[in-house]
């Protein structure tokens, strides 16, 4: 397994890579290891390109990107891109979800689609990278994290390490937001909730906007799901819309949630410590 | 046998079947006076459990079954935040029908810890099923339904944090990666 950072989002995205497993002794001779570095290669170019291309169109922080324009007036939404107005779409779903907690606008009413778009680009990435024929991979941007496949390059074995957890899944350490240098807990994260993403009251404040009536109840949330949207969404929502939203969503999806409350009480749904490693 | 339809249309509706605690809630049925509760409809199907009658403003709407997929399962969990069971369990009223109130199973080990089902009685009907959790640490209890509870630290903390390959957390800047574990990782190539 190799590992690859690259910069983009205003964060630092790193991919880990397994070989791809060949499937036959002539697919096994092409994967030289000029040929596998070449794909890796392929595949991580592929990514960052995925990430580069949303942040031109959808960045607040960029003046040329089409959102900005809508931002100042000199586009309207109903003449902009197919692409931003389905993203918009897609964010006034989860909205909806969310009982408004997550929003796609600031309170100043600009269109801010920045909550959605780092999770569409790991989404979309991982999609890139698999087109390259990778099955084993894990993508960590900014702290929210897609796996694929297995941790290891051997998966054929089936022997568990416990009763938990097997070789091969992707264990995940979830940072303690009261001291960023030491670990709340280690998750499992496998094919049947492959993705987590995590929200701070404290984090740099790009897509948290605060409802009028909005809660100071979490410090932070963390949200595993079956894919990084959903997780990085929820995420959003639960640290925007407090306890209630955390009910809300623990009893109608599916997701294991781990909440550092305000005065760093943890609270975690029954899904959570299924997934924590022992 | 109308008592265990009963008792089952209930536990569906707080989905406690889907987590695996079919023994305790076997075993809950054995604690349970035999006499069979005084309900109409204790035939009713699973899914159409507890359509409102005595529970006002907690009825459950229905649609859970054990293992139900994303979106539907525990609609009726919000009734479910007594977390500290009942001290004594109430005594069966005279005439063979229930008394209302909290009636505890018995306890059992799990790798969780020590759970215990309890069920709730209204009207000689089930309104209510709680799973609850007895951690180590003194007697604190902890509600099993899928709304998030409180843990102590040590219940999340893993023994295998040597082996992790990623680092979650509220998002980054690229300055704060410099400082962050998940550049610790990068740098050593760590791949779990």
């Amino acid at each position: 397994m190799t590992v690859h950072t690259f910069e983009s989002m205003g964060t630092v995205v790193s991919v880990r890579l397994s070989a791809p497993t060949p499937h036959s002794d002539a697919t096994r001779a092409s994967l030289s290891t000029e040929v596998l570095a070449l794909r890796e290669s392929v595949a991580m170019a592929a990514a960052e390109q995925v990430f580069d291309g949303l942040n031109e169109r959808f960045s607040l922080y960029r003046e040329s990107s089409e959102i900005s324009q809508i931002a100042r007036g000199e586009l309207l939404l109903s003449a902009s891109s197919e692409r931003m107005r389905d993203a918009y779409a897609e964010a006034l779903l989860w909205r909806e979800a969310t009982n408004g907690a997550f929003t796609p606008h600031r309170p100043d009413g600009v269109l801010d689609l920045s909550g959605t778009i780092k999770a569409v680009a790991i989404a979309e990435a991982a999609a890139a990278i698999q087109a390259c024929g990778f099955t084993d991979f894990s993508i960590n941007a900014g702290g929210d994290i897609l796996t694929h496949g297995f941790a290891t390059d051997v998966t054929a074995s089936d022997d568990s390490a416990s009763d938990d957890t097997h070789i091969g899944d992707w264990m995940t350490g979830i940072v303690d937001p009261q001291n960023r240098t030491e670990l709340l807990s280690v998750v499992a994260l496998t094919p049947e909730l492959p993705a987590m993403a995590t929200s701070g009251s404290a984090e740099r404040g790009d897509h948290i906007w605060a409802r009028p009536g909005a809660t100071n109840d979490f410090l932070q949330a963390t949200v595993v799901a079956q894919d990084i949207i959903t997780a990085d969404v929820f995420a959003t929502a639960i640290i925007a819309g407090g306890q209630e939203t955390l009910d809300h969503l623990t009893s109608h999806f599916e997701i294991a949630v781990l909440v550092v409350k305000a005065d760093g009480e943890l609270l975690a749904n029954a899904r959570f410590p299924e997934l924590v490693a022992h | 046998m109308r008592a265990r339809s009963a008792f089952f249309a209930g536990a569906g509706s707080v989905a406690i079947l889907a987590i695996g605690w079919q023994a305790g809630v076997g075993s809950l049925m054995s604690a349970l006076p035999t006499s069979a509760p005084a309900a109409s409809g204790t035939n009713a199907p699973a899914g159409t459990a507890n359509s409102g009658t005595a529970n006002s403003g907690t009825a459950n709407s229905g649609t859970a079954t054990a293992g139900s997929a994303a979106g539907t399962g525990s609609t009726g969990t919000t009734s479910n935040t007594s977390n500290s069971p009942s001290a004594a369990a109430p005594a069966p009223a005279a005439g063979g029908a229930v008394a209302d109130g909290t009636y505890n199973g018995q306890t059992f080990n799990t790798r969780y810890g020590t759970v215990q089902v309890n069920a709730v009685f209204a009207g000689g009907k089930i309104t209510d099923v709680v799973a609850v959790k007895l951690t180590d640490q003194g007697r604190q209890s902890v509600s099993i339904s899928n709304q998030a509870a409180p843990m102590i630290r040590r219940e999340v903390l893993s023994a295998q944090s040597a082996k992790v390959s990623n680092i979650g957390g509220a998002t980054y800047t690229s300055q704060g990666y410099l400082a962050s574990l998940q550049s610790a990782l990068d740098a050593a190539g760590f791949t779990g």
